[in-house]
């Protein structure tokens, strides 16, 4: 294992906060996105978090579903906190399949958020329209829950290779500081 | 994954969750008006949502005339007919109308109805996505005297009322929604109904006249406009015109299709009416 030098430790705290800047600029232009126009809108944000979650522990994964909670339920008009709390427990439980289960492959993001943006999707139909009792509450089913979820997937095949760009270039390798290198050499 | 179950990461991640869960349920005790992240964010991200939402309205009107030119053809036939009639009944109403802009109908709002305190001028900063009720925010809020549930006007007709109102912006919930419920008349009869949306008709862009007693002389064609019963809505301000009439399912009463007087899907700025003789301030506390 190769021993970083503070040369390179310095070149990693920059591509770290240039790789965190650019993460914010996306979700930020998502947020501007998913806020534009009169059209059915993919939620842009989901993709967003889960590509971001995939590469971060546990608590940080919660902080950013939780951050991008919040903005889809600025954007979607829904009650504050209510998509926050939903996508903190899912970016925390993807964290954690990609720590143990899961490799970091197109198919397994694509699949994974097909599954949240479907159950995130559901819960919106089922607490926002369902449990009112409206009439034809199916015509919200077909006409905008579906295709939004469809929408959101098709978005990850341009959301994902944003994020793996920015991954392959701006991420640190798995290198080790001197004093880990001294302390794991002793231990 | 056992590990994550028992460490201390994971008690901060309940923690993070409970204080996520506290502020849900503040939000729902505010009773009309946003919580201070999400006003925070509504001012910080406005002028950018204005400039976004103008790209996309006008590259969505441009698509929107390529694809749906054949629609848009019939319907400016029918609008023709349509307006050649009503040239021969209201000629001089219609030559003064034609000629206000914007802002000359905001001032003729006033102008009719001196009793209305009106807000400035609101610009729509966008819709809110994915919304089959057409729901969107204005770049006004509560330092602007608006508060939670004052109706939304323009010079065509009644929008909808304010709700989640912010300091500098509110959301408005428009007539397309099925939680608002307006009582109506028709203007030249006493035919009444409650104008509340169904998400059949909202998705054409139209709402409903519910519970109009079995015996009434309702036609297509009949304006409605508001009644001051709840104290929500000024009395007397148009809200559409009638497009269909068909019994109830319950066959207890009739309903009909409403066509609204405002174009609510393609707003770009519109009032709010802060005030008005008969108002019922109860409904802001």
């Amino acid at each position: 294992m190769r021993i970083k030098s503070s040369k390179e430790k310095r070149i990693l705290v920059i591509k770290t906060s240039i790789r965190w800047f650019l993460y914010l600029f996306i979700t930020l232009l998502c947020f501007l996105i998913m806020n534009s126009g009169t059209k059915l809108h993919p939620i842009l944000l989901i993709p967003v978090a889960i590509c971001m979650s995939t590469q971060s522990d546990e608590l940080q994964a919660a902080f950013i579903g939780a951050f991008c909670g919040f903005l889809i339920d600025i954007a979607c008009g829904k009650l504050f906190g209510y998509n926050a709390v939903i996508l903190a427990i899912f970016c925390t439980a993807i964290s954690l399949l990609y720590k143990y289960l899961l490799r970091q492959r197109f198919i397994n993001t694509f699949l994974v958020i097909a599954a949240v943006s479907f159950l995130q999707g559901f819960l919106d139909f089922k607490f926002y329209y369902d449990i009112w009792g409206y009439s034809n509450v199916g015509i919200i089913f077909r006409k905008y829950t579906i295709p939004v979820c469809f929408m959101t997937l098709a978005s990850s095949i341009v959301i994902y290779p944003l994020f793996k760009l920015i991954n392959h270039l701006l991420m640190p390798k798995q290198h080790l500081s001197i004093e880990e290198a001294i302390k794991n050499y002793e231990e | 994954m056992r590990d994550f179950f028992k460490s201390f990461r994971f008690k901060i991640f309940i923690a993070f969750l409970a204080f996520l869960i506290g502020i849900m349920i503040y939000a729902v005790t505010k009773g009309g008006y946003a919580v201070s992240g999400a006003s925070f964010i509504n001012t910080v991200t406005q002028p950018f949502k204005k400039v976004s939402n103008n790209i996309a309205i006008k590259v969505e009107t441009r698509l929107d005339k390529m694809s749906n030119a054949d629609d848009y053809y019939n319907e400016n036939q029918r609008l023709k007919k349509q307006i050649s009639e009503l040239n021969k009944q209201l000629t001089a109403y219609e030559d003064t109308k034609n000629q206000l802009e914007e802002l000359r109908k905001f001032i003729g709002i006033k102008e009719k109805n001196k009793d209305f305190i009106l807000s400035k001028p609101c610009n729509v900063t966008g819709y809110i996505a994915n919304d089959p009720f057409m729901s969107f925010t204005i770049d006004k809020g509560s330092d602007d005297e608006i508060k939670p549930y004052c109706p939304v006007v323009t010079g065509d007709g009644l929008i909808g009322i304010t709700i989640d109102v912010s300091a500098h912006s509110s959301t408005v919930r428009t007539l397309l929604s099925p939680d608002l419920s307006i009582a109506a008349v028709t203007s030249s009869s006493d035919n009444a109904g409650i104008i509340e949306g169904s998400i059949e008709q909202a998705v054409a862009g139209k709402t409903m006249l519910k519970l109009v007693p079995k015996e009434n002389s309702l036609k297509n064609g009949d304006l409605l406009v508001t009644t001051s019963t709840s104290g929500l809505f000024p009395k007397g301000y148009s809200i559409g015109t009638v497009e269909s009439i068909s019994l109830d399912t319950t066959g207890l009463s009739y309903s009909a299709v409403i066509q609204p007087s405002a174009k609510i899907d393609r707003l770009s700025s519109v009032m709010v009416i802060t005030d008005f003789n008969g108002k019922d301030n109860s409904y802001e506390n």
